[in-house]
C-alpha cells in the first residue's frame, strides 16, 4: 500500500492538478488527500475561486460579426470564396 | 484549390473568436487587435498548405497570430526569469495564507473582480500574461502552450504560476484598498 501524500508534497502539485495535468492515479490520490485535508482543502478552493474568476474575466464575450465581414472580405480579395460566409449574421 | 480554399474558410473561420481573443490581450487595443487577426489570417492563408489535416487548427492560428504580432514590433521587455516551477507552486500558498490572514480567502467569490482582473492582466509582464492568457483564458494544456510559446512545458509551468501569483497578489491589493477584507479580520483581535 502507497505511503499517503504528504501536504508540501501536494501543495507543491497544487497548480499541476487544478489544470488536470496529473495522470489519473495521481489527480486521484490529490483529490482524496485535498478532500480529507483540512489544511490543503481552503488552499485548494482559494486557487481553485481564483481560476475560475480569471476565466470569467477572461473570457468576455464580444460579437465578432464585424470582424468576422472584415476578415472575410479581405480573403475574397485573395480569390478565397465560400457563399456559405456570405452575409453570416453576428453571433 | 477550390476545395483547399473552402476547407481553409470552413476550419480557420470557426476559431475566429478564439484567435480574436488573444489577440486583444497581445495589443494594446481593439483596433491594433482586428489588424492583428486579419493579417494573421492572410498568413494563415498563404501557409494553409503547410497545415496538417488533424493537427490542432486553433493552436496553429494562435501560434500564427503571436509569431505576426511580435514580427510587427519588439517585444515589450526582457523576459523575466522565473523559480522552479515547484517553488513557485508553493510560492502560491503564502499568497493565501496571507489573504486568509486579511480576510480576503473568499475573496475571488464574494466580489465582482472582473474589472480588476481585465486591468491586472494587462498590466503583467508579457512573457507571464501569455501564459496566463493561453492556459487560464484559452484554456490550452502545458504542452500546447509550450509549442504555442515554443519553451520546454516546465518554462509555461514556472512563467504561468509566476504569472498566477502576481495576479493574485494585485488583485488581493485591490481588494484591500477597497476595503473587500472582512469584518472579523479587522477586528484587530
Amino acid at each position: 500500500m502507497q505511503a499517503m501524500m504528504d501536504c508540501k508534497e501536494v501543495l507543491r502539485q497544487l497548480w499541476d492538478y487544478l489544470d488536470g495535468e496529473l495522470v489519473a492515479d495521481r489527480q486521484a490520490e490529490i483529490a482524496e488527500h485535498i478532500r480529507n485535508c483540512r489544511q490543503c482543502f481552503p488552499t485548494f478552493q482559494f486557487e481553485e475561486q481564483f481560476l475560475h474568476a480569471v476565466q470569467a474575466a477572461g473570457v468576455e464575450p464580444r460579437g465578432t460579426g464585424a470582424l468576422r465581414a472584415r476578415v472575410v472580405a479581405a480573403l475574397r480579395e485573395q480569390g478565397v470564396t465560400d457563399p456559405r460566409f456570405d452575409d453570416r449574421p453576428e453571433r | 484549390m477550390v476545395s483547399t480554399q473552402a476547407g481553409f474558410q470552413v476550419l480557420a473561420l470557426t476559431h475566429l473568436e478564439e484567435v480574436a481573443r488573444f489577440a486583444r490581450w497581445l495589443t494594446k487595443d481593439e483596433a491594433d487587435a482586428e489588424d492583428l487577426v486579419q493579417e494573421t489570417y492572410l498568413k494563415a492563408l498563404r501557409a494553409w498548405d503547410s497545415f496538417q489535416t488533424g493537427s490542432d487548427c486553433k493552436a496553429w492560428l494562435i501560434t500564427i497570430c503571436r509569431n505576426t504580432h511580435y514580427s510587427l514590433r519588439r517585444r515589450e521587455g526582457r523576459v523575466e526569469a522565473v523559480e522552479a516551477p515547484e517553488l513557485e507552486a508553493l510560492a502560491a500558498v503564502d499568497v493565501f495564507r496571507s489573504a486568509q490572514a486579511g480576510g480576503l480567502d473568499r475573496a475571488f467569490t464574494q466580489f465582482d473582480l472582473s474589472d480588476a482582473v481585465r486591468r491586472e492582466l494587462r498590466a503583467l509582464p508579457e512573457c507571464f500574461r501569455e501564459a496566463v492568457v493561453l492556459v487560464d483564458i484559452q484554456d490550452l494544456a502545458y504542452d500546447e502552450a509550450a509549442r504555442i510559446l515554443d519553451v520546454p512545458v516546465g518554462t509555461v509551468r514556472s512563467r504561468l504560476y509566476r504569472g498566477r501569483r502576481l495576479l493574485q497578489e494585485r488583485l488581493l491589493d485591490h481588494a484591500r484598498d477597497a476595503g473587500y477584507a472582512s469584518g472579523s479580520a479587522r477586528s484587530g483581535k
